[in-house]
C-alpha cells in the first residue's frame, strides 16, 4: 500500500475545527437561517449521532472558538442545536432505513457510552455489522446513568440511541466484559475487530480516615443509584467534595432530593474549578453553598455513621503540570463541617480488573490502556480503545471524536490498509480580516436550560416562540469558513464556484473589491484568480466584472436569464 | 404563501448576484417590471451583497428612465426571511403599482421598436466596462479613498453616474443604429433628437474606443459604421 506522505490540509471555520467531532456547525447554522430545522438535524447527524444530547450538556468548545467573540459574544451554537433536535423529536422523527451491510467483517464494541455508540454508528453507516455489548441494563453509559435527569432527560438519550438501533446496530445489554465475554470469546464468535470503550467507571477515593463510614457515597455511585431508582438515603446536610461537573451534578441532585443544606468543598478557588461556569451558576441558584480552598483531612463518625468532615484550609502555590495552581495545606487550620452525608467527587478511574493484562500500560501510575493516540490502536492487533478509558474522564463530545477516529481506524484495519495513513491537518480559517467592519449584534437567544420539563402543548408554544428568535440568532453567524457544504439550497447553489476567463480578464480588481470573502485576488500575472476554498459561489463578482470575464460554473448569467424567461412564457401562455 | 399568477420568481444566491444586464434583458423580452428582493441590511449572508444590489438598482432606475420607461418598473424590496406575510403583500403591492402603468410597450401589437432598441442599448451599456467598473467601485470610491487619496462625496458620485449613464446609453444607441446602415452625424442627430455637436462628441470617443469607424464619404460628409465589439 503506497503511503501518501502529503498531509492533507482541511480548512474549517473556527467552531468546526475546535469541536473534537468536527461537527459542521456553519452548515447547520446556515440551515437554521433559512428555517430548515429538520435538515439542520440531518447535517449534525452526518458528523455525530447525538444532536439533542450535545445540545443540552456539551461544554461547547465551538462557542469558545466562535469568531464573533472578537466583536461581541459567540453565537448560541449549543442552544440552536438543542432547538433543532427538540423540534425534530416533537414533530416526530422519521425512522431511518437500516443501512445495508456492505461488508461481512463483524465488529464488536464494548461499552454503549458516547464513544462506543458513535463508533457503532459510524461503522454501521460504512456498512459493517456491528454489535455493542453493554454491562448495564440500558445503553447510554454516563449519559444515561450519571448525568441527572434535570440536565439530560432519559427519554432524550433513549431517542438518540433508538436512531442508532434503527440503522441496524445491535445493542446487547447486561453483558459484562471480562465475565460474560472476553477478547478470545469474541474472536471465536467471528468478530474481526474489537473496540473497547468502557469509560472510567470507578470513583476515585478520598484516601482519608473514615471513608468506610455509612453515609460516604461516591458521586458516580450516588448518581447511578438515583438514575436506576435504587433506594438511597439522602442526608439532611450533604458535603460534596470536588469541583468538577460530577460534583455539581451530585450536589444539585442531593438538593433536589430534599437535602436541607448542600455544600461543595473544593481545594482550589473558583477560577480553577473544572466545572462549567453556567453549571456552577445553576447550582448556586439551586441553593448549593460553595466553600473554596478547603480539603478534607478526615471524616468523623459516630456509631458508624458520618457526623462531620474535618477540613484543612489551603492556599495556592505555583502552577503544577496541569497548569492550575497547586493547593498547599495551611497548618493548624483544622475546622469541621457538621454533615451526615459525604459525596466524594474527585474524578473517576478506569476499572482495569476486567481487562486482559496484555492491554495495560505497565509504566503508568494509574491503571491505563496502552494506546496510540493518533489511531487508537492498542498493543493487541485488531483491538482498539478510546473514550474516557484512554483520556481519563472527559466530555461527551471528546468521546464522540474518539468514536469517529476509531471507526476510521477499524475500517482501514479491516481492509489491510495502513492505519496511520489518514493524516489530515485541520486549519482554522475565517474570511474576516478587519473586525471593525463587523456590525455588533447582541446575543439574544440563551439556552432554555431552566425549562426542560414542559407539557407537550407548552413545549409547542414555547418552541414556536423561540424558533423566530433562533433564526435571528443564526443570522449572527459570520459564516467564517469556506462553503460549508450545508446544501441548504441544493437546487440553488449546487456547490457553485466562480471561474475566470484569463483571456478576458484585464486585471481591473473590481472582483476583488466586491467579493465578500476575499476569495478572488489578482495573481502575479495581474489576472484574477479564484481561491476555491474561500469561494462560496454567491456570484457577486460575476455580476460586477466589467469585462464579464467571470462566470459561475453552475449558475451563469445565461442560466438565470433563461430561468426568468422560461417561467414567464409558461405563465403567459 | 400566495404568489400572484402573473409573477414568476427566480431565486439567486444573493440579490447582489443579479447582473444589471439580466434585468434589462428581461425587460427587453417584455416583462412589465422587475422586483428585486434582498435581505434587509445589515443582515446579509454575503456581507454586503444587498448593498451591492442597492447600488445596481439605483443605476438601473436611471437607465430605465433614459430608455423612456417608468423607473417604477424597477424596485428593490428588503425582506427578512421571517416575514412571509409582508413578502406576499409587497409582491401584490408591486404588482398593483405595475398594473397601473401601461403594459410593457414591447409586448404584443403595441410593440415599439424604438423602445426595444433603447433597452438593447441600455443593456449593452450595462455590459460595457465603464458603467460596471463604476458600479463595482462605488463603495470604494465613496466610502474609502481612491489611489490618489481622494474621497468622492456621494452626491458627486451620483452626479457622475447620472452623466455617465446618459453618455454610455447614447454611445451604445449610436452603435446599434449604425450597425445596419452607415449614418452621418446629422442623420444620427435627427434620429436621436439631439444636437449634432453632442453626437459628434460621442463619436470622437467611440472612434477612440474602436466602437465605430468611417465607412465612406458622401460628398464631404463622413458616414459612420459600427465596428464589432469583441
Amino acid at each position: 500500500m503506497a503511503k501518501n506522505n502529503q498531509t492533507k490540509v482541511k480548512k474549517l471555520p473556527p467552531c468546526r475545527s475546535a469541536c473534537p467531532a468536527h461537527v459542521n456547525v456553519q452548515g447547520y447554522v446556515s440551515l437554521i437561517q433559512r428555517g430548515k430545522f429538520r435538515e439542520a438535524v440531518e447535517i449534525i447527524r452526518k458528523d455525530m449521532p447525538f444532536p439533542a444530547i450535545c445540545g443540552r450538556v456539551c461544554f461547547s468548545p465551538c462557542e469558545d472558538a466562535c469568531a464573533r467573540t472578537n466583536v461581541d459574544q459567540a453565537v448560541s451554537i449549543r442552544a440552536l442545536k438543542r432547538l433543532v433536535a427538540d423540534i425534530e423529536r416533537e414533530q416526530g422523527r422519521v425512522k431511518p432505513e437500516p443501512i445495508p451491510k456492505k461488508y461481512s467483517e463483524k465488529v464488536a464494541i464494548i461499552g454503549a457510552g458516547p464513544a462506543g455508540l458513535t463508533a457503532a454508528y459510524e461503522l454501521a453507516k460504512l456498512g459493517y455489522p456491528v454489535t455493542v455489548f453493554e454491562r448495564m441494563a440500558e445503553p447510554g453509559g454516563m449519559m444515561r446513568y450519571c448525568i441527572p435527569n434535570f440536565r439530560l432527560e432519559k427519554f432524550v438519550v433513549a431517542n438518540e440511541i433508538a436512531y442508532i438501533k434503527d440503522l441496524g446496530v445491535e445493542i446487547k445489554t447486561g453483558v459484562e466484559f471480562g465475565k460474560d465475554i472476553t477478547l478470545e470469546s469474541l474472536r471465536k464468535d467471528g468478530y474481526k475487530a474489537i473496540f473497547l470503550a468502557i469509560g472510567t467507571q470507578k470513583g476515585m477515593k478520598l484516601n482519608v480516615p473514615g471513608e468506610e463510614l455509612e453515609g460516604v457515597v461516591n458521586a458516580v455511585d450516588f448518581l447511578r443509584a438515583i438514575s436506576v431508582g435504587e433506594p438511597i438515603n439522602v442526608g439532611e446536610r450533604v458535603a460534596v467534595i470536588g469541583g468538577g461537573n460530577t460534583a455539581i451534578d451530585a450536589a444539585r441532585t442531593a438538593k433536589k432530593l430534599g437535602a436541607k443544606e448542600v455544600m461543595i468543598l473544593y481545594r482550589r478557588s473558583r477560577e480553577e474549578m473544572p466545572a462549567l461556569p453556567h453549571e456552577v451558576a445553576e447550582a448556586e441558584k439551586d441553593g448549593v453553598k460553595f466553600y473554596f480552598l478547603v480539603a478534607p483531612k478526615q471524616i468523623i463518625g459516630e456509631n458508624g455513621k458520618v457526623k462531620a468532615v474535618e477540613c484543612l484550609r489551603m492556599r495556592l502555590g505555583e502552577p503544577d503540570e496541569s497548569g492550575r495552581r497547586k493547593p498547599i495545606p495551611i497548618s493548624f487550620s483544622e475546622h469541621q463541617y457538621e454533615v451526615d452525608m459525604v459525596i466524594p467527587a474527585l474524578g473517576q478511574v478506569l476499572e482495569a480488573s476486567c481487562l486482559p493484562p496484555e492491554l495495560l500500560d505497565k509504566e503508568s501510575r494509574a491503571p491505563a490502556v496502552k494506546v496510540d493516540l493518533a489511531t487508537l490502536e492498542t498493543t493487541v492487533p485488531g483491538v482498539f480503545a478510546g473514550g474516557d478509558m484512554t483520556t481519563g474522564p472527559a466530555s461527551i463530545i471528546e468521546a464522540v471524536g474518539a468514536g469517529k477516529k476509531s471507526a476510521v481506524s477499524i475500517h482501514l484495519y479491516l481492509h489491510g490498509q495502513d492505519i496511520s495513513d489518514r493524516e489530515e491537518r485541520i486549519e482554522e480559517t475565517t474570511w474576516v480580516k478587519n473586525w471593525g467592519y463587523i456590525k455588533k449584534k447582541e446575543r439574544r437567544y440563551e439556552p432554555p436550560l431552566e425549562k426542560p420539563h414542559l407539557s407537550f402543548e407548552e413545549a409547542r408554544v414555547y418552541l414556536e416562540k423561540i424558533k423566530r428568535e433562533a433564526v435571528f440568532e443564526a443570522f449572527r453567524c459570520l459564516g467564517c469558513g469556506p462553503c460549508s457544504q450545508c446544501l441548504a439550497e441544493l437546487d440553488l447553489c449546487e456547490g457553485d464556484k466562480a471561474v475566470v476567463d484569463e483571456n478576458l480578464c484585464v486585471g481591473c480588481n473590481v472582483c476583488a473589491v466586491v467579493c465578500p470573502f476575499g476569495a478572488i485576488r489578482k495573481n502575479e500575472k495581474e489576472i484574477a484568480q479564484v481561491n476555491e476554498e474561500l469561494c462560496k459561489g454567491c456570484g457577486i463578482c460575476a455580476a460586477r466584472c466589467p469585462e464579464q470575464a467571470i462566470s459561475m460554473k453552475k449558475f451563469s448569467n445565461e442560466r438565470i436569464l433563461s430561468l426568468a424567461l422560461q417561467t414567464q412564457e409558461v405563465k403567459t401562455s | 404563501m400566495e404568489i400572484p399568477e402573473n409573477v414568476n420568481i427566480v431565486r439567486v444566491m444573493c440579490i447582489g448576484r443579479l447582473d444589471p444586464t439580466i434585468v434589462l434583458d428581461v425587460l427587453a423580452k417584455g416583462a412589465d417590471g422587475v422586483l428585486m428582493v434582498g435581505c434587509k441590511p445589515p443582515d446579509c449572508h454575503y456581507v454586503e451583497g444587498n448593498l451591492q444590489a442597492e447600488r445596481a438598482a439605483k443605476m438601473l432606475k436611471k437607465l430605465v428612465e433614459v430608455v423612456g420607461l417608468e423607473p417604477e418598473r424597477i424596485k428593490l424590496q428588503w425582506y427578512t426571511p421571517l416575514e412571509d406575510k409582508s413578502f406576499s403583500n409587497n409582491l401584490k403591492a408591486f404588482e398593483n403599482a405595475i398594473s397601473k402603468l401601461e403594459a410593457s410597450p414591447i409586448k404584443g401589437e403595441l410593440s415599439q421598436s424604438s423602445i426595444l432598441l433603447n433597452i438593447l442599448a441600455a443593456k449593452n451599456a450595462a455590459s460595457d466596462f465603464r458603467l460596471r467598473v463604476l458600479l463595482g467601485r462605488e463603495k470604494e470610491l465613496t466610502e474609502s479613498v481612491n489611489v490618489y487619496g481622494e474621497k468622492i462625496p456621494q452626491e458627486e458620485f451620483d452626479f457622475l453616474m447620472d452623466k455617465i449613464v446618459r453618455e454610455e446609453f447614447l454611445r451604445h444607441k449610436i452603435h446599434l443604429l449604425t450597425q445596419t446602415k452607415p449614418l452621418s452625424v446629422k442623420g444620427l442627430a435627427k434620429k436621436l433628437g439631439i444636437k449634432p455637436a453632442d453626437v459628434l462628441k460621442q463619436i470622437v470617443n467611440m472612434r477612440r474606443k474602436n466602437m465605430i469607424t468611417i465607412d465612406r464619404f458622401e460628398e464631404t460628409t463622413p458616414l459612420y459604421k459600427a465596428l464589432e465589439v469583441k
